[in-house]
């Protein structure tokens, strides 16, 4: 057993809508109970040490944890970001401020920012919640009058927590409610030296989780291979020429569904608008019922052509030699 | 020294950034002063800002990913008028189905997660001690049904966490979500609203699924409000009436459209408003003044005098399409130019809220500008009042709840509700509406579901329809969020936003005072609240006053506009 006893949560939102808030609580398996206590026991004793949206306290009282965690007397703690980190420069200039999180004692706001520098150093890992803690998301887009941005551009892509882990983000507007609780839950392990690092792409997503397009995941792209195409809303066939953004997202929310397997964008026949993405809400992701880049197709289709030829010429090649299964 | 103040910063089980500052007089036992700041802000309208006007739908949803559904529907509705595309019957149906689903979970969430751990053992014993011992001797008038023996038992469920009714709402809340992602592809921020109707393959098994889920709500609701109805009797024979107390000026916008009347135009505004099954109006000391939602969107202002913005010079529309004048501060024309200013400066500028008032333009009272209420209790009392809806009484709303036979749930029969009028607008009786709206919310959707179900036996199961997008336009959509009552405004310009305003529910009610006379509702409410604590001061009181609205920062402060000013742009 790892010698860990208990490990702490912060969670704490920035330029956040709450959304990947409420996501997490749609997790079923595991759920948000099942974190806090302890769905098996190498996961056990995870505590949510502040949350301002669930949790009990308020004021300063509320701030005991974030406080004692930036000071380093809280440990070891998994820091969660939930909303985008603005640029507090700007504000400073007309001697204001865009995100304040409590006072100190002689009651000075503190800024999100100062929280976040200063929890950042503690931290055993940073797990970003959502598209905006990951890439900066809204609050980022065109033209970024906040100077928001994601904690990887904040911290800097080499970024590491005083355990080595780099920054992981969970994107998706919001994250799915079960991709942040299995992450959360893997963090939980990893740090306790259970699993190893996940492995993550080039946006430091992990790729068992974001590892292929909402595309590859589509129940309709079946309909696509074969030539049927929506063109009106309603129509049960693939969302491409309606908008859909599922070449170019990473999600695997179509199949999946968003709750207990309910949902899920394209697969009901909604198009898919790239809200894991980089650069969402900003192009090629927008405008939402623009189609995606041709390129991408006629890529995908001239990819597609060996596979298509070898599963058309592998049948007959059994029918012509007779092979026996 | 008989003044004491504290500060609740950060103030938790809301959504978003919200400080209060509150003043004690410890002898006098009540709170004489309060400014409430929102401390935290975005930018959504630069964001907005030339995007494509359908994107408004996606983008103004995040603004919250708590009441995410009403923003994606008022924007539809905006861009709807914007486009002039009405959706077909079906496609009005299917949004109010997500907005019910919405709706319902919101409620639960109000209650038992935001607003209950204020009345939790938890919090209860610590703070007022004599109301713990009450409690515990308190039998619950409604024990046969809910099944909870004294109010120290309902009390001892809502403890975060451990508390059994606390978990239980999780998952009655998650259902509900489920609901809304049933027909929105996922909630939190839904993906099936465009303009002219919604995005989903509709078939029998949506419907069905739909109904199921929505029997659970149903079932739920039969516990539900009795144990709250019980919780807050308690808490009022305590003494807190006056705790949150505000006089009577209310507004609402109404919702759930009725599909053969809602057709997108302007002109047709004030009518499909009364015929919504949620009724629109505006009250002010205690007396309807109008229902007209062409006269209430005309009366609407947005001040920024104690805000962190500049005021704005300028305009892009002189009148409606009725001739009726649009003024210089009516959203339509507002431009948003954030100034970021000190710390609770209390003599200048101190919140990224800002105040919003209706002037009473046709002078049916006093042609004067109002502070006005939004929230469940507005919507509930116009509705009540109105008998624009067969359950309303003109004093009450009376409905019955049909038959749900759910396994673990207490009550399978049908059951009457009445929400009564209540004589004071207060933290309790906020609450109360809410609860009461759950059920209200659950009946009012399963009426039109089998409105949908008789549409799909009769062949119109369209969800959609095309329309050909105008190079200019201009839009409203009012709806109720489960907060209370919200608008977009929009106006196109070359297939783009020109501009995008929203005034959300807790814009009204959040807002800071436009002189010291003229608080925000907030402020005004924490003023004249009994200080019920009586040893050490933690604010209990102002958090419970203050969370009886359901703050909900995010959306309140979502909008920016840059340096660039725009130039004259023609009228429509």
């Amino acid at each position: 057993m790892s010698e860990i006893e208990k490990i702490h949560v912060i969670w704490l939102p920035g330029q956040a809508c709450t959304g990947c808030t409420v996501s997490l609580l749609n997790a079923s398996h595991p759920s948000v109970l099942d974190l806090l206590t302890g769905f098996i026991p190498q996961a056990a004793g995870v505590t949510l040490d502040y949350h301002s949206t669930i949790m009990l306290q308020w004021g300063d009282e509320a701030l005991e944890a974030v406080n004692a965690a930036e000071k380093g007397d809280l440990e070891p703690f998994v820091l969660v970001l939930e909303g985008a980190i603005p640029d507090e420069s700007i504000a400073e200039k007309s001697g204001g401020y865009w995100c304040v999180i409590g006072e100190d004692e002689k009651g000075n706001p503190i800024t999100f920012n100062e929280r976040l520098d200063r929890l950042a150093k503690n931290a055993a890992a940073i797990v970003c919640a959502g598209t905006c803690a990951s890439f900066g998301g809204i609050p980022h887009g065109k033209p970024n009058p906040t100077g928001a941005k994601g904690a990887i551009d904040y911290f800097g892509r080499n970024w590491k927590s005083k355990l080595g882990i780099p920054i992981v983000n969970v994107p998706g507007c919001p994250s799915h409610g079960e991709h942040l609780a299995e992450v959360l839950a893997y963090a939980v392990l990893a740090v306790r030296g259970y699993l190893p690092l996940p492995e993550l792409d080039e946006e430091h997503r992990p790729k068992f989780i974001f590892g292929h397009t909402a595309h590859e995941n589509c129940p309709r792209a079946g309909l696509f291979a074969d030539g049927k195409n929506s063109h009106e809303f309603g129509e049960p066939y693939c969302m491409g020429l309606l908008g859909c953004k599922g070449p170019i997202s990473h999600c695997d929310v179509p199949k999946r569904g968003f709750i207990e397997g309910v949902g899920g964008c394209p697969s009901i026949g909604s198009p898919c608008i790239g809200c894991t993405e980089p650069d969402f809400p900003d192009t090629p992701l927008s405008p939402f019922l623009a189609k995606a880049p041709w390129p991408f197709f006629v890529y995908e289709k001239i990819h597609s052509i060996p596979g298509s030829l070898e599963a058309v010429w592998g049948r007959i090649k059994e029918t012509l030699t007779g092979r026996e299964i | 020294m008989t003044q004491q103040e504290i500060t609740v910063e950060p103030m938790s089980r809301i959504e978003g950034h919200l400080g209060i500052q509150a003043v004690a007089d410890t002898e006098k036992k009540t709170y004489v002063e309060a400014h409430s700041f929102g401390t935290m802000f975005r930018g959504w309208e630069v964001i907005l800002k030339n995007r494509e006007p359908a994107d408004a739908i996606w983008i103004t949803q995040r603004t919250c990913g708590v009441c995410p559904t009403p923003h994606g529907i008022a924007a539809a509705m905006a861009v709807d008028m914007a486009y002039q595309a009405p959706p077909p019957e079906m496609g009005i149906l299917l949004r109010n189905f997500l907005l019910g689903a919405e709706q319902l979970y919101d409620a639960a969430l109000g209650c038992f997660i935001l607003e209950g751990p204020d009345y939790s053992q938890s919090v209860v014993e610590r703070s007022n001690p004599k109301w713990w011992e009450a409690a515990q001797n308190e039998k619950a008038p409604h024990s046969d049904i809910h099944g909870y023996s004294t109010i120290a038992d309902i009390m001892t469920g809502l403890n975060p966490i451990s508390g059994g009714l606390w978990v239980r709402s999780l998952g009655v809340e998650k259902l509900a979500r489920k609901m809304a992602a049933l027909i929105g592809a996922k909630h939190p921020h839904v993906n099936t609203l465009v303009p002219g109707g919604v995005a989903l393959t509709l078939t029998p098994t949506v419907l069905e699924q739909y109904a199921a889920m929505l029997s659970q709500q149903v079932a739920f609701a039969k516990e539900f409000i009795p144990l709250f109805d019980d919780l807050l009797d308690f808490v009022l024979s305590m003494g807190y009436d006056d705790a949150g107390l505000r006089k009577t000026n209310l507004l609402s916008y109404g919702a759930y459209d009725d599909p053969s009347a809602y057709t997108a135009k302007y002109e047709d505004l004030s009518d499909w408003g009364l015929k919504r099954r949620v009724s629109p109006g505006i009250v002010i000391k205690g007396e309807m003044i109008t229902q007209d939602l062409v006269e209430i969107n005309v009366g609407v202002r947005e001040f920024v005098d104690r805000s962190y913005y500049d005021d704005w010079a300028g305009s892009y529309i002189n009148e409606d399409p009725m001739g009726n004048p649009i003024d210089e501060k009516h959203p339509w024309n507002k431009e948003t130019l954030p100034a970021p200013g000190a710390y609770k400066a209390w003599d200048s500028k101190y919140s990224w809220g800002s105040s919003p008032r209706w002037v009473d333009w046709k002078k049916r009272v006093d042609g004067f500008p109002h502070t006005l209420e939004a929230g469940p209790v507005a919507r509930m009392w116009v509705t009540a009042k109105a008998k624009n809806v067969p359950e309303s009484t003109g004093s009450s709303l009376k409905y019955i709840l049909p038959k749900a036979t759910i396994v673990g749930y207490r009550v399978a029969d049908e059951m009457e509700f009445e929400w009564k009028i209540p004589e004071k607008i207060n933290t309790v009786e906020r609450v109360r509406a809410r609860a009461h709206y759950y059920a209200f919310s659950a009946y009012v959707v399963y009426g039109q579901l089998l409105q949908a179900l008789d549409l799909f036996k009769h062949g119109k199961a369209r969800v959609w329809n095309k329309y050909s997008k105008p190079s200019k336009g201009f839009g409203v959509g009012l709806i109720e969020a489960m907060r209370g009552a919200l608008a977009h405004w929009v106006v196109m310009r070359n297939k783009r936003i020109a501009n995008y305003q929203i005034m959300t529910p807790s814009t009204w009610n959040a807002g800071p005072r436009i002189s010291d006379i003229d608080l925000g509702p907030y402020e005004d409410a924490i003023i004249g609240t009994p200080l019920t604590e009586s040893d050490e001061i933690t604010g209990v009181d102002v958090v419970r006053t203050i969370r009886s609205f359901d703050p909900c920062l995010a959306c309140c402060i979502q909008v920016y506009k840059g340096d660039e000013k725009i130039l004259h742009i023609p009228e429509v």
